[in-house]
């Protein structure tokens, strides 16, 4: 019985043991392949991610171009990964420690920005050695990605706020282009309700419980749902109740129109049903999908805050930096984004007309191409104003949990549209912020 | 049956020999043993690896705390779970899970049912076509079907140009931008996904179901109403059961059509505990020991409800 028994045991034993040997071998095997890829190589090859074919892979195919006439050796492998996958990716490498795995530079979101050098700063690279002149670049756009006073990202594309509107609407109410510049909400609502009882369109529409005009408000005014240290400031904001006030007067009046989705957002302009729209200038690329509006549409600021010191009309929503992570060939990597994305007005010359993708890069608005009138918009030098405009956005902290304060906020918006008491709603959403960073 | 034939004549056999305590397997029983040993074990071991082990330390991870990378252990160690039952948007989940749960389950599982009774009545005609197209939806993408229902419900989408045509209402209602409202599409669109799937096990089990019993009730005088409920539903009871249980485990973990179709929104209030647990893992600044405790919860849940269910549903073994 005995002698059955160890047989047995030995049996199992090995049986496992070879189990185990094989899924240790797969698991090497994997680590083992994605490595090749990550600046190791050949030492002349980096890997990208990025999401948008149309932009940001784009740019970077034409960045790639202008580095490889002075390397002639340098190629870059691009892999298309949507932000949310990068996002994921990053979570899941960080978890378990496997930073072979990351490629040498990746695109990010501006807003995660804090939020994942604070909770996995074993991924990041950082920009100390890299040569790079930050001060070409606007303080509220490299603020994202500076923590403690070290850089960890290069800003690409701009999330300078712009207000596009149909003139050809404007001017069946009587207005300009002119009329709706540097002015404060309370003459933009004045407007709108005359331009609505005039030719019965509302002036935008926005995402249903969405918080990104209320966002946009309160940083024209120099403020965030956080402080500077980190702490929540959302029920003691002054200025976002006065942000969410001026919102739920928007819908009151119906000024506003609130939608579901992205799609029906964008059709909303585009099929006319609104005079316009206020957002990141990256949505600029979806308005002028409406080729037939050729001509019909001029680009100014946002409104200002009332009544707040030092509100200002410029302000800004989304935007993205590059990143070089902490796996790559760091000198390779710093090297070809200082000579590209911050450091050649030919390359960002190349990029604007085909992709729109406006530089956060200061000196790049002072070549000719962003001074060429855009004919979509009536002759407007539209991209050398959203340059002047993006050096004038305020900087705020946007701190470690700004998507949590953003989704407390966006609920505490639909309850306020719904009826409820401000005050009430938004010290919920201040409860909830301070619940989720626990 | 067979097995109440044979155990007997084994009974007998041991005590036969009261003797021998236990009888040493002969070599070919020892190899057959071994040979069964190695059929399991691969099995077994990838289970024990690919499920077991990940439960252990999503276990181990509920009672951790810290911020992203950086996890310790929590004092005291239930930290995460007590976090749990201050978490209003957490109450506010579990509570929508459940009216998914209460209304859509048992509407859904009627349905099926009657509609499986129907569809196994031996003189309708083309059956396989009405089969095929019940069960359709079950074999289209949750993401792709979660996006047409979206589209159907928007402002402008065709449910409301078709009810604004039919003048029952007189501006679009948004759907989704309401509470109740939003729930109702979230539940409509379970009930077109999976009523299909459910029935087809109905069906399996009604073809299990002797006809002569269902004869033998027609011929002592029950109507069709009679019939269905007293003889052929407590004959369908261990396959009832069955889909009770796979779809309230469903329901518990529901996650696409609560992404997919509101975001959870308006304000969380059509939420589910799942799409939560994936927030607080991958939208918000990661607290995977939170996460874990809440999938935790979920895994308990579904545990007790389906002891409930078996305990209530099945009578076989009482």
């Amino acid at each position: 019985m005995s002698r059955l028994l160890t047989r047995r045991s030995a049996l199992i034993g090995s049986l496992a043991l070879a189990g185990a040997a094989s899924l240790a071998a797969c698991g090497s095997g994997s680590g083992g392949s994605g490595s090749g890829g990550s600046g190791s190589g050949d030492g002349n090859t980096l890997k990208v991610w990025c999401w948008d074919p149309a932009f940001n892979i784009y740019a970077m195919k034409e960045a790639e171009k202008v580095y490889k006439k002075d390397h002639p050796d340098f190629t870059l492998e691009i892999i298309e990964t949507v932000w949310d996958d990068v996002q994921q990716k990053l979570t899941t490498l960080a978890q378990s420690q496997d930073f072979d795995q990351l490629p040498d530079i990746f695109l990010m979101q501006n807003m995660a920005g804090q939020k994942n050098i604070v909770n996995y700063p074993d991924i990041f690279g950082d920009f100390t050695d890299s040569g790079i002149d930050f001060s070409q670049f606007p303080e509220s756009v490299t603020n994202y990605f500076n923590y403690d006073g070290v850089q960890y990202g290069l800003p690409f594309d701009s999330g300078t706020a712009i207000g596009a509107w149909r003139t050809d609407f404007l001017e069946q109410a009587g207005y300009t282009i002119a009329d709706l510049t540097d002015v404060p909400w309370s003459r933009f609502i004045e407007i709108g309700k005359d331009v609505k009882s005039k030719i019965g369109k509302p002036m935008l529409s926005g995402q249903a419980g969405a918080s990104d005009l209320i966002m946009m408000m309160i940083q024209s005014a120099g403020s965030s749902l956080f402080n500077d240290d980190g702490t929540v400031h959302i029920s003691d904001n002054d200025v976002l109740h006065k942000a969410v006030g001026i919102y739920k007067q928007l819908v009151d009046e119906g000024i506003l129109i609130e939608v579901n989705s992205w799609d029906e957002y964008i059709g909303s302009f585009t099929g006319e049903q609104v005079v316009g729209t206020i957002q990141g200038v990256w949505i600029s690329g979806s308005i002028q999908t409406a080729t037939e509006q050729s001509g019909k549409w001029a680009v100014t600021n946002v409104p200002s805050v009332d009544g707040v010191p030092g509100a200002t009309n410029y302000t800004a929503n989304g935007g993205s930096s590059w990143v070089i992570s902490s796996n790559a060939n760091a000198e390779l990597a710093a090297d070809f984004l200082k000579s590209t994305f911050a450091g050649s007005t030919e390359f960002y010359d190349t990029i604007l007309p085909s992709s729109g993708a406006v530089a956060n890069w200061i000196p790049a608005g002072k070549s000719d191409v962003y001074n060429e009138p855009v004919e979509f918009y009536g002759g407007q030098a539209v991209y050398a104003d959203v340059v002047a405009f993006g050096a004038k956005v305020p900087s705020v902290n946007t701190g470690v949990y700004y998507y949590e304060g953003r989704d407390a906020v966006s609920a505490a918006i639909t309850q306020v549209v719904g009826g409820a008491d401000l005050a009430t709603a938004l010290k919920d959403a201040s409860d909830t912020t301070e619940f989720a960073m626990g | 049956m067979a097995t109440a034939a044979v155990s007997p004549a084994a009974g007998l056999k041991t005590k036969g020999r009261p003797s021998v305590p236990k009888t040493r397997p002969t070599p070919s029983e020892r190899r057959r043993n071994l040979t069964g040993w190695v059929f399991i074990i691969p099995a077994a071991g990838l289970i024990t690896i690919m499920s077991f082990w990940p439960m252990l330390q999503a276990l181990l991870l509920s009672m951790q705390t810290g911020r992203g990378t950086r996890l310790h252990y929590a004092q005291p160690l239930w930290l995460n779970y007590e976090r749990l039952l201050n978490d209003d948007i957490f109450i506010m989940t579990l509570k929508t899970t459940f009216v998914y749960l209460i209304i859509q389950v048992p509407l859904m599982l009627g349905t099926a049912l009657v509609l499986s009774v129907l569809l196994n009545n031996p003189n309708l005609k083309f059956k396989g076509l009405f089969r095929t197209a019940i069960f359709l939806p079950c074999a289209v993408s949750l993401v792709s079907y979660s996006l047409v229902f979206r589209t159907l419900f928007a402002n402008d989408g065709f449910v409301n140009d078709m009810l604004m045509g039919l003048h029952l209402i007189d501006s679009p209602v948004n759907w989704l931008g309401n509470t109740i409202t939003a729930r109702l599409v979230i539940i409509l669109g379970l009930l077109w996904r999976w009523t299909g799937y459910n029935m087809v096990f109905y069906l399996a089990g009604l073809q299990n179901i002797d006809p002569a019993t269902i004869e033998a009730a027609r011929i002592d005088g029950a109507n069709a109403w009679q019939t269905f409920w007293h003889v052929t539903v407590p004959q369908l009871k261990p396959m009832i059961v069955l889909t009770a249980i796979m779809s309230t485990n469903g329901t518990l973990q529901l996650f696409d059509e609560s992404w997919n179709l509101t975001r959870g929104g308006p304000a969380y209030t059509s939420m589910t505990m799942s799409h939560y647990l994936y927030e607080l893992s991958f939208l918000k600044s990661p607290n995977f020991g939170y996460a874990s405790a809440l999938s935790y919860v979920i895994l308990l849940l579904v545990a007790v409800l389906a002891l409930i269910q078996m305990k209530v549903g099945d009578k076989r073994d009482a």
